[in-house]
């Protein structure tokens, strides 16, 4: 058991305390829980991912704060947790996929690019010098081989499949309300509003367009697969994921 | 101090020609697409010629070496004529040829040469030489900047290489003219798609010998009258004609 | 001396309708001595692609292990079979990354790609010796023979070929342009998808 303060196994060094456990991870842990709610819900024709963003004063120029990001066409992520922390794993994404590019001549799939983003995350609570990273992450993409798929990525690097999932404080609540709410074929429509309403479960203060934000994963027609054959010229796919501007979310909100 | 200087008179101005052998026939062609490194020079360089009513010689390589060469070849003829009253047969030709090649074996005429033409007895012949006077008498034969692209075209195509006979059946012993002339432009074509120094234009010449019947002949000619001109000059003996195409010019 | 002549060889590969093919010669020859005649140049990647190495015989080998290193670490990674698309891509990456000191083989793929209607679109590619990707329509050649495939091919192929006229045109094309080709002969083999 840990002591409350993580007693002599909770400094500088993830090591083992002698019941097993690896403190470090769960202060990570801690710190996700304590960060804004996020969300995802797979639909069936698409994924929703949305998180609340929160500033801590009115005098703090919002439009700095990003807590939805794009990867590559096919890819975004949201967090809780530590903000600097995501900013580190989303440059470490997107170098990933570009990487992955470089190599295949078209962009990870979701599994992969998750399986990567675990693997820095778990290096984190075995090398030395460095302390684990203070985020859980919800993974959202679109690929040919398995459609769309959302992932969640946790501090200690483990991860997950999931259909719908909540992360950060009130998570505990949030999934419950999932779990009542969610069925296999709603649609991606019904599951944007779906988070909306978990939001405001534990939402404090005003829903607007400035403090929520939406990314979601759209399903390619059989057209645009067609057209996206690399031997056809250098077209460029149209993106899978994209995020919804703040007009997209006040028309949502208002509904 | 030594000092070097360098003297080098030789350049190559690309283009292909070839030539293939009927029965009674002959038909010699070249491009007329005349470059220097990547420059074209004239999209309009002839390389084939008339030398006599039944001989035609295709020149190669350096095309002022191949100019020359044809002007002392056709001189050579008309000495011939003057001091016996008649053309010189096919291979009394290409022994010539043999032996004005041979003649400069130390500063070569820098060029691959193809006769075509009716020998005495009728038949149909293509002679193929070096730059150095080596001959020989062959069914066919493409020479120049695409040869590699052509002769195994050519090998598969006339001489039925690699081809097996269909059971109880032989492979023809010769080609009629519409499929030598379908060969030869399907050749150039092909060669102007893939080389650079092949294009602009063709010209095929071909040559009867004087018992053919040119029933099948005049049926291509009527429907490419205005790209067929004859060349014949004496009655009743061999006929000689050409016909101009376009190649792809880029 | 060329080093890409070291030890000849040629391969070509060709669209057809609903098929493709690759073939190559069987020599393997040391300069202008002949060393072998079962020397397989072709070596399938998946059940749906067919990779040709024509070049210097060393980096033959080393490549075809290096490929079958990097196709199953991709499969195993992605738990789904490589597609001709991306392994055409992986074969440039992997030319490229020895831009200045490459390996002296100019690659030609043949495969077919299953389409998200569930039927197989043919797919041919080549590549020089550092990884530029040509993805032609028609056909494709490399090696010693080259210039002689390249003649033959652009006069006996066509489009819309069934796989028999296919195997014939190809076998046709090969060994024609290797019978005027010093370093390449001494045997074939023919693949149809």
């Amino acid at each position: 058991m840990a002591s409350a303060d993580g007693g002599a196994y909770s400094y500088s060094l993830t090591v083992f305390s002698p019941s097993g456990k690896l403190v470090q991870i769960e202060h990570a842990l801690a710190a996700v829980s304590q960060g804004t709610t996020s969300l995802g819900i797979k639909a069936s024709n698409g994924i929703v991912i949305a998180t609340e963003k929160k500033s801590s004063s009115i005098l703090v120029d919002d439009s700095m704060i990003e807590r939805v990001a794009v990867i590559c066409p096919n890819i975004g992520i949201v967090y809780s947790g530590m903000g600097p922390d995501f900013r580190v794993l989303v440059a470490r994404a997107r170098k990933s996929a570009q990487a992955y590019w470089k190599i295949y001549g078209e962009y990870p799939p979701t599994r992969v690019l998750t399986q990567e983003l675990a693997n820095i995350m778990q290096q984190a609570t075995h090398s030395g010098g460095i302390r684990p990273f203070g985020v859980s992450l919800l993974v959202a993409g679109w690929d040919v081989n398995r459609g769309s798929t959302l992932y969640q990525v946790d501090p200690s690097g483990s991860y997950w499949a999931w259909k719908a999932s909540a992360i950060g404080k009130n998570m505990v609540n949030a999934k419950t309300f999932l779990e009542k709410r969610y069925n296999d074929d709603i649609s991606l429509e019904d599951a944007i509003h779906t988070a909306l309403l978990t939001l405001k479960e534990g939402f404090e203060g005003q829903m607007t367009e400035k403090t929520i934000e939406i990314g979601v994963v759209t399903v390619p027609t059989e057209e645009d697969l067609e057209g996206w054959s690399i031997s056809s010229a250098n077209t460029r796919p149209k993106p899978t994921f994209r995020k919804l501007t703040e007009e997209e979310v006040r028309d949502y909100l208002a509904l | 101090m030594p000092q070097t200087r360098s003297f080098d008179p030789y350049t190559e101005n690309g283009g292909t020609i070839l030539a293939i052998a009927g029965q009674d026939f002959s038909v010699i062609a070249g491009d007329t697409r005349q470059s220097e490194g990547y420059s074209i020079q004239t999209r309009y360089a002839p390389k084939v010629f008339r030398l006599t009513d039944r001989a035609v010689l295709a020149v190669n390589g350096f095309a002022a070496d191949g100019n020359m060469f044809v002007k002392k070849v056709k001189q050579r003829l008309e000495w011939y004529r003057h001091a016996h009253a008649k053309d010189m047969p096919l291979r009394a030709i290409a022994r010539l040829i043999q032996t004005m090649l041979y003649a400069k074996r130390f500063f070569p005429y820098y060029v691959y040469n193809i006769l075509g033409g009716i020998e005495e007895d009728g038949t149909g012949a293509v002679y193929s030489f070096d730059p150095v006077g080596s001959y020989e008498r062959e069914a066919c034969r493409a020479a120049g900047a695409a040869q590699s692209l052509v002769q195994p075209f050519l090998d598969n195509q006339i001489y039925f290489k690699n081809q097996v006979p269909a059971p109880g059946t032989t492979h023809p012993a010769y080609l009629s003219l519409p499929d030598v002339l379908s060969i030869v432009i399907d050749s150039f074509t092909s060669a102007t798609e893939r080389h650079i120094e092949v294009g602009d234009g063709l010209e095929i010449y071909i040559v009867f010998a004087k018992t053919r019947d040119l029933q099948d002949f005049e049926t291509i000619r009527a429907k490419n009258v205005h790209l067929i001109q004859e060349l014949t000059v004496a009655e009743d003996g061999e006929r000689i004609f050409v016909l101009r195409r376009d190649l792809k010019k880029d | 001396m060329s080093i890409m002549e070291y030890n000849g060889g040629s391969v070509v590969a060709m669209v057809g309708k609903g098929c493709v093919a690759i073939a190559s010669d069987l020599r393997l020859g040391n300069q202008a001595l002949g060393i072998s005649s079962n020397f397989q140049k072709i070596f399938p990647i998946t059940d749906h692609i067919y990779l040709g190495l024509p070049g210097l015989a060393t980096d033959v080998t080393t490549l075809k292990e290096q490929f079958r290193y990097r196709v199953n670490m991709y499969t195993i990674k992605e738990e789904r079979e490589i597609e001709p698309e991306a392994f055409a891509h992986l074969v440039s990456s992997t030319l490229y990354e020895r831009r200045f000191g490459p390996f002296f083989i100019e690659p030609v793929m043949a495969g077919l790609t299953k389409k998200p209607s569930g039927e197989y679109k043919p797919f041919i590619a080549a590549s020089d010796l550092i990884g530029c990707l040509n993805f032609a329509k028609d056909f494709v050649v490399a090696g010693t023979a080259s210039s002689k495939l390249f003649g033959v091919a652009e006069g006996l192929w066509e489009p819309g070929l069934e796989p028999e006229d296919l195997f014939e045109t190809i076998s046709q094309t090969l060994l024609n342009a290797v019978d005027r080709d010093a370093y390449s002969g001494w045997g074939a083999v023919v693949h149809v998808m």
